[in-house]
């Protein structure tokens, strides 16, 4: 009897220890933010972007400089990283570094397993190093708590569309500027057997909530915000315009009939690379296709063999509402980068962060990417480096673009919580889906009762 | 010489034996229950964001979301669907298959075949299948019925049929498997006295195969249940559960929680709760229903018309010719 009382405590102390060892511990932050960057080591970083090939580019310019520290780089699909990140970082098994953005309050989600990296940042900026980063962008990857999570590495913006203009060149069509040449344009290409405007509204994805915020700048500049932080109501006479503006768009064939089959990712994005539809709704971050070689991998993965790749071009969120109040861009901080507290590497990580997000060479490096707004301002990509697919069209329309997006004055995701942003998605899907019976006023009303106004910013 | 017997158990106690496997069980799996019932009571978003508690407030909000009783809703057609599908066609296909059909074994690779692929692996086949540019639009056109087109996958009234469509053609192979095994343990004296007693192919299905196979029967309908209950693979990487929920289940439902930006630890521990005590409350309640009963006490009417029948039969042996009664004694 007694032996079996002994194996029933080692079998409970043995419970005990192992559930106790797979709840972490804090770690000694002082320790570890007084580790000094080494030139040598490994790193593992994990990220929903940049993309592979991207990310590659920066470690290959980053291993120029620090040849002894190795990087490597885990691309995840945006879902797939929220979900892979979480449980590595709780168990103790996280990457050495890994993103942050700025949308649904991750900096406090996942902040909590990283170094506060303004000391290194005091380091290696100096005292004023919070004024070199565009405005908004610290404050966006710093937690609740005070804890700079992550240092930006570059900004987003959205709120325009990307038009083929080989297709519209085919069409004779001329780039919409608002809802009725939007109408005009789109008959030219249908009548070409092209797609006019490819958009996923399907899935969870949140993507659709930025065609809603354009259409919504349209109607009324301050309002989406507004609505977002709680200050107005999704059941304004705002809201029922844009959501009348999507149902004409719906039925007049801008928004395409097999919009609902899928998320944007890989629905319209497949599309558009394909070379079937003349226009999509994407962010800066899609400015990396212009590129010649990035575009004809983009077009590879969309299915495209042997391609060639079309000339793409930015273009405004037409004036859908016709007021004149056009469409402004919006953005905020795309992702900084963060170490994990608990890392074995945290040498190493110091060094490619500091590279990364706070010298020139590494900002200069992102700037020519073109994938991201440098984080750092006065920085732009290196032209000269850049082959585009067509430099005199493309090269003038980038950098306008760029002025104009590091000059946005709405937030992308950060005022708005991730329970808004589904609860739009849902009434979008609920108006364009045709098997729906219900009033623009009932959606709007369901919109209003399962949102979640943000606090951020306020 | 006298023998000692040894009085010492051979063994010293279970607990040496058990203890691996309890604590693994008690570990892992109870562990986690209990947890997801404690973490049920707060708004947490998991990691080290505070944990503020919120007693039965999950829950509350569970019962009063519209969500919450649309998946449920869908939970229960797609177990009548599938349910029924599965039983029918692997009735039916492990009946034909015991009638010594040509290529049988070919057949049952076909008809298994969709049981052992990953739901991932087809999932953008389905896709294509199902989209407004697919398969099924393309034959609906070729037959002349182009204006029945439509986004079979993207609209609230036909993407819980995809989803439930999907699921039909994996499940049939399985209900086909293990009827298949059961019919095999059927004894064939059984199969041949109902042939002698003039039992056709269909009396023969409903009043001695099904019977006999009611465990099997009792068995996928639980199985199913659970199934549908824990539902994810599917509608998630078919529609996500959209469009605007239209294709929801609890699994989906709490995988967005968890998989979001917002990340509601609580309330998606909460759904999971429930989910646990609607799963073993059927279970229990499925497992009862199906129990061997012994059969029931025949009335007095029943009774007598049996002895009547009997004396009946006795009256006709008597007149029967010497050739007829002898028989009586062969083989069966």
């Amino acid at each position: 009897m007694k032996r079996n009382q002994a194996f029933a405590a080692i079998a409970a102390v043995g419970l005990v220890l192992g559930l106790a060892a797979c709840g972490g511990g804090n770690g000694d932050q002082d320790d570890k933010d007084d580790v000094a960057a080494a030139d040598s080591g490994t790193v593992t970083w994990w990220g929903w972007t940049p993309d592979t090939p991207v990310a590659e580019k920066y470690i290959e310019k980053f291993n120029e400089e620090y040849p002894d520290i190795k990087v490597t780089y885990k691309n995840y699909e945006n879902v797939d990283y929220r979900n892979a990140i979480t449980p590595a970082l709780e168990s103790g098994s996280g990457p050495d570094v890994y993103n942050i953005s700025a949308g649904g309050g991750s900096a406090d989600a996942w902040g909590g397993f990283a170094l506060d990296q303004s000391k290194l940042a005091e380091e290696a900026l100096g005292a004023d190093w919070r004024s070199l980063f565009t405005e908004g962008y610290v404050e966006q990857l710093t937690t609740s708590d005070g804890i700079m999570a992550a240092v930006p590495l570059g900004g987003m913006a959205a709120g325009f569309v990307w038009y083929n203009d080989n297709i519209f060149a085919e069409a004779g069509a001329t780039p919409p500027t608002d809802y009725d040449s939007w109408v005009d344009a789109c008959a030219k290409i249908q009548a070409v057997g092209k797609i006019c405007f490819t958009v996923g509204l399907g899935g969870q994805d949140t993507f659709p909530t930025e065609m809603f915020h354009s259409v919504a700048n349209s109607v009324d500049p301050d309002w989406f915000l507004k609505a977002t932080t709680g200050r107005a109501q999704w059941t304004d006479p705002q809201g029922v315009e844009v959501m009348e503006i999507f149902q004409r768009m719906a039925e007049d064939g801008i928004i395409s009939k097999n919009a609902l089959d899928g998320p944007q990712y890989p629905l319209a994005n497949e599309e558009f690379m394909r070379g079937e539809a003349a226009m999509v709704q994407m962010g800066y971050w899609y400015a990396q296709y212009s590129g010649l070689e990035s575009a004809k991998t983009a077009m590879e993965s969309a299915g495209v063999s042997n391609p060639e790749p079309f000339v793409q071009l930015p273009l405004n969120f037409p004036d859908v509402a016709q007021k004149g109040n056009g469409s402004a861009l919006f953005g905020d901080v795309d992702y900084g980068l963060a170490i994990n507290a608990e890392s074995k590497n945290i040498a190493a990580s110091k060094t490619f962060v500091k590279w990364m997000t706070m010298s020139q060479v590494g900002q200069q490096t992102v700037a020519s990417a073109i994938d991201v707004i440098p984080a750092v301002k006065g920085v732009t990509p290196d032209w000269d480096t850049l082959v585009l697919v067509d430099q005199a069209k493309q090269q003038p329309a980038l950098t306008q673009l760029l002025d104009e997006s590091t000059s946005t004055t709405q937030t992308r995701q950060w005022q708005a919580t991730d329970t808004t942003l589904r609860a739009i998605v849902v009434a979008i899907q609920e108006l364009v889906d045709p098997t729906v019976n219900k009033t623009i006023p009932d959606i709007l009303q369901t919109l209003q009762d399962t949102s979640e106004p943000s606090d951020m910013g306020l | 010489m006298v023998r000692r017997v040894r009085t010492a158990r051979p063994i010293p106690g279970g607990m040496r034996w058990l203890s691996p496997a309890l604590i693994l069980s008690v570990g892992l799996i109870y562990y986690c229950i209990f947890y997801s019932g404690y973490l049920s009571t707060f708004s947490w978003r998991g990691g080290r964001t505070p944990m503020k508690p919120v007693g039965l407030d999950n829950y509350v909000k569970a019962l009063e979301s519209p969500v919450f009783w649309q998946a449920i809703i869908h939970t229960l057609v797609f177990f009548v669907v599938v349910y029924t599908v599965q039983v029918l066609g692997g009735v039916a296909f492990s009946a034909a298959m015991h009638s010594g059909i040509k290529f049988a074994t070919l057949y049952k690779v076909i008809i298994f075949t969709p049981v052992v692929i990953a739901p991932a692996i087809m999932a953008p086949a389905h896709i294509q299948v199902w989209s407004s540019g697919g398969t099924v639009n393309a034959i609906l056109d070729r037959l002349g019925l182009a204006s029945l087109a439509q986004s079979w996958i993207g609209q609230s009234s036909t993407s819980l049929m995809v989803v439930t469509a999907v699921q039909c053609w994996g499940a049939v192979g399985f209900g086909f498997l293990l009827y298949h095994a059961a019919m095999g343990q059927i004894d064939n004296d059984i199969l041949e006295a109902a042939r002698l007693d003039g039992a056709g192919n269909i009396r023969t299905l409903f009043s001695v195969i099904l019977p006999n196979v009611r465990g099997t029967t009792v068995s996928l309908g639980i199985l199913n249940f659970i199934t549908a209950l824990k539902l994810f693979d599917n509608p998630w990487l078919l529609t996500q559960g959209g469009p605007a929920h239209s294709s929801e289940f609890l699994g989906t439902m709490i995988y967005s929680e968890v998989a979001g930006q917002s990340r509601n630890i609580g309330y998606a521990s909460a759904l999971s709760m429930i989910l646990l005590v609607i799963a073993i409350v059927i279970s229990v309640v499925m497992s009862v229903w199906g129990r061997e009963r012994p059969p029931r006490a025949p009335s007095r009417r029943q009774a007598k018309r049996a002895e009547r029948k009997v004396l009946t039969s006795k009256a006709t042996e008597r007149h029967r010719p010497p050739a007829l009664a002898a028989n009586k004694g062969g083989d069966a």
